[in-house]
């Protein structure tokens, strides 16, 4: 930068007048090969791009809704947690022996540690001046080891989960229906039926039970299956009187009625508590 | 720029096509995001439902205090929060059911409460007053009439809605 | 008009250097895919910034309708996503975008790797490129509990346990995280919010301009 007298200013300032200004722009003959401009010509390029990936995330967002679940229950026993995709590779490394346990801090502190830790020094660890991966087999397949592993150990958590019992937790998996618990045969539901149920109807994806709003049964047959059982669902799980057994029945016609009647008129607000 | 004046030079186009893609990414981007925002515009006025507040023989022609309960859904937040009404009748015999938040900068406004202004509504924050009937007396902050509830009378009980103005009357 | 208000600003400021700089340098062939289709690989590091730029928007507009208190937050979400116009498409952004920007900056992360880009003169920029990673994990996994729904709340205390498991400090290191030693709870949930929201912000804008300034001081790392 120039110095010294003759040097103008604006007033007080130490911004250089705009006759002093270095106006002479850069010298591209000093790039090799065929460079080109960021602006306005590569930006473009970066833009397109920019635009094409834009238009796919969009649809994306508007295919696949956000999941939102039901609203965290602390005592919910029954919950089985599982972090978000990136985190799987960890979760999945702590379900191994080695990383379990006593060892647990092998698994959430020195596996994790090393990796992450030499992920961020690696400029230090790899100094030789090769930059081509096949001139630096130690450093190329360490990563490659870890991406592999990393890959590996999401797709095995991945595979280990039931997706369709998940998706029962959604927020929309939950009946819009209010349950009447005035209601005789509510209170021979409690006592029979709710363990593997559900307290509103929605089911239990870990015991099993599947969800009693929208079956399609009469009567006869719901007090069928309550005595004898059907598919997984044991034989005398109801074990009560015959009056009983008909309120029972009654109770979860008329809920589903109500989930069908509901569903027919459309958004409704009806509040489920 | 060589050859014509009015011909796009190479860099003006990309300029341009580089100002259109941009433009597109930001609108597709912000579009949706400024119609969240301004959802409370799009979303209007809703209607109050008529809320029980008395019986029609207990209006007196002095006006009484009445508060009542009604159902506020406030987004995600459903409460009930009180509402308050100077309810008489007035020389006709009209139901009057006065909102006691005052027309200048809404602070509450009581009856009869001051003595050199008597048989008035008096607001102590800026010493607004009106009349018996709500109506803003000339040379006091006020600008107009205090809002009136919408009533309506069923077997003999009064139920009231929302509050309006009653400038234009 | 536009002209005289540049000159006005300019003279007393002499901004032209500033986005000249930005504007006219070179861009070497080797990382055009217009002369070599691979060049694509080039790509990653401008789409995380471009995704970190979705998140940054559809977050401030989140928190126009998010609430984080642990009797309202899920109610919140909730409407904002049922009821309120767009809600869907904006959170939808905000979670998808979250999972992109991991992948994106994965990529990024293998490009530079593989090219051994990372030598020197460039080690430091490596440093804070993982220190963003980081960052970005910590943003998803704080960003994870705020709907609080039975995924967050039982996602995040299995993190806390992975926390508390460190050895010696785990135990604070739990508390410090969820605000009470035994509860995850409201206090959580504000804390989280808080560091998410704030403090992960703030790291992320301080590495990122590092980030950028380095790039433009070195300029992008040669061809194999």
């Amino acid at each position: 930068m120039q110095r010294g007298k003759g040097m103008k200013f604006v007033e007080d300032s130490r911004v250089l007048d705009k006759e002093s200004r270095n106006k002479i722009p850069k010298d591209y003959s000093e790039y090799p090969g065929r460079t080109e401009a960021f602006w306005p010509n590569f930006l473009l390029k970066e833009w397109l791009v920019g635009a094409v990936f834009l238009i796919g995330f969009l649809c994306l967002v508007a295919a696949h809704p956000s999941p939102l679940e039901q609203q965290a229950d602390p005592n919910n026993a029954s919950y089985i947690p599982l972090p978000d995709w990136y985190f799987l590779f960890l979760y999945e490394l702590l379900k191994y022996e080695f990383a379990a346990g006593d060892y647990v801090v092998i698994g959430t502190v020195v596996i994790p540690g090393l990796a992450f830790g030499a992920l961020l020094i690696a400029p230090f660890l790899d100094r030789g001046p090769e930059r081509r991966p096949s001139k630096r087999p130690i450093a190329t397949g360490l990563m490659l080891l870890g991406v592999i592993a990393t890959i590996w150990l999401t797709y095995e958590s991945v595979e280990a989960v039931n997706w369709e019992d998940r998706a029962n937790y959604s927020v929309e998996a939950v009946p819009d229906v209010e349950i009447d618990e005035e209601d005789p045969g509510y209170e021979v539901y409690q006592n029979n039926c709710m363990s593997c149920h559900g307290g509103q109807l929605e089911g239990n994806p870990a015991s099993g039970g599947p969800s009693l709003v929208g079956i399609p049964h009469g009567k006869e047959a719901l007090k069928d299956i309550a005595v004898n059982g059907v598919g997984e669902m044991p034989a005398n799980m109801f074990e009560g009187t015959d009056e009983e057994l008909d309120q029972l029945a009654e109770f979860i016609i008329s809920v589903n009625e109500q989930a069908n009647g509901e569903g027919e008129e459309g958004e409704s607000e009806e509040e489920s508590e | 720029m060589t050859d014509k004046k009015n011909q796009v030079s190479r860099r003006q186009f990309l300029n341009y096509t580089l100002t259109g893609v941009g433009g597109f990414m930001g609108a597709a981007l912000v579009a949706p995001m400024v119609g969240f925002a301004v959802d409370p515009l799009l979303k209007g006025e809703k209607d109050t439902d008529f809320v029980y507040v008395m019986d029609e023989n207990e209006i007196t022609n002095e006006p009484q205090r009445k508060t009542f309960k009604v159902d506020q859904v406030d987004g995600w937040y459903e409460s009930q929060v009180d509402r308050t009404a100077w309810v008489f009748r007035d020389e006709n015999g009209e139901i009057l059911a006065l909102s006691p938040v005052c027309t200048h900068l809404g602070c509450t406004v009581d009856w009869n409460s001051r003595e050199e202004f008597s048989n008035e509504f008096f607001c102590p924050c800026h010493d607004g007053r009106y009349d018996k009937n709500g109506v803003n007396i000339a040379d006091t902050p006020p600008t107009e009439p205090l809002h009136a509830y919408e009533y309506k009378v069923e077997d003999g009980k009064l139920y009231l809605g929302k509050a309006k103005s009653r400038k234009e009357a | 008009m536009l002209h005289k208000l540049y000159d006005w600003i300019d003279e007393r400021l002499d901004i032209t250097p500033i986005w000249r700089d930005i504007a006219d340098h070179e861009v070497p062939e080797h990382v055009n895919p217009a002369h070599h289709f691979s060049a694509f690989v080039y790509c990653f590091g401008g789409l995380t910034f471009f995704v970190t730029v979705i998140q940054i928007l559809s977050g401030m507009f989140l928190t126009m309708y998010y609430v984080p208190d642990i009797v309202n937050a899920w109610e919140s979400v909730k409407y904002l996503q049922t009821q309120v116009a767009h809600g869907q498409i904006v959170r939808g952004m905000h979670h998808w975008g979250a999972s992109v920007v991991i992948v994106m900056i994965f990529l990024h992360t293998l490009r530079v790797f593989f090219q051994g880009a990372y030598k020197k003169p460039r080690e430091l920029n490596w440093v804070v490129g993982v220190l963003l990673f980081f960052v970005m994990l910590g943003l998803g996994f704080t960003g994870y509990l705020l709907p609080w729904d039975n995924k967050a709340f039982f996602a995040t205390q299995v993190g806390l346990e992975i926390a508390e498991s460190v050895p010696y400090i785990g135990g604070d290191l739990k508390t410090l995280l969820a605000g009470d030693p035994e509860i995850v709870g409201a206090k959580t949930l504000a804390r989280f919010f808080a560091i998410h929201v704030f403090f992960l912000p703030a790291a992320l804008f301080a590495l990122m301009g590092a980030h950028f300034i380095m790039i433009r001081r070195q300029g992008i790392s040669g061809p194999l």
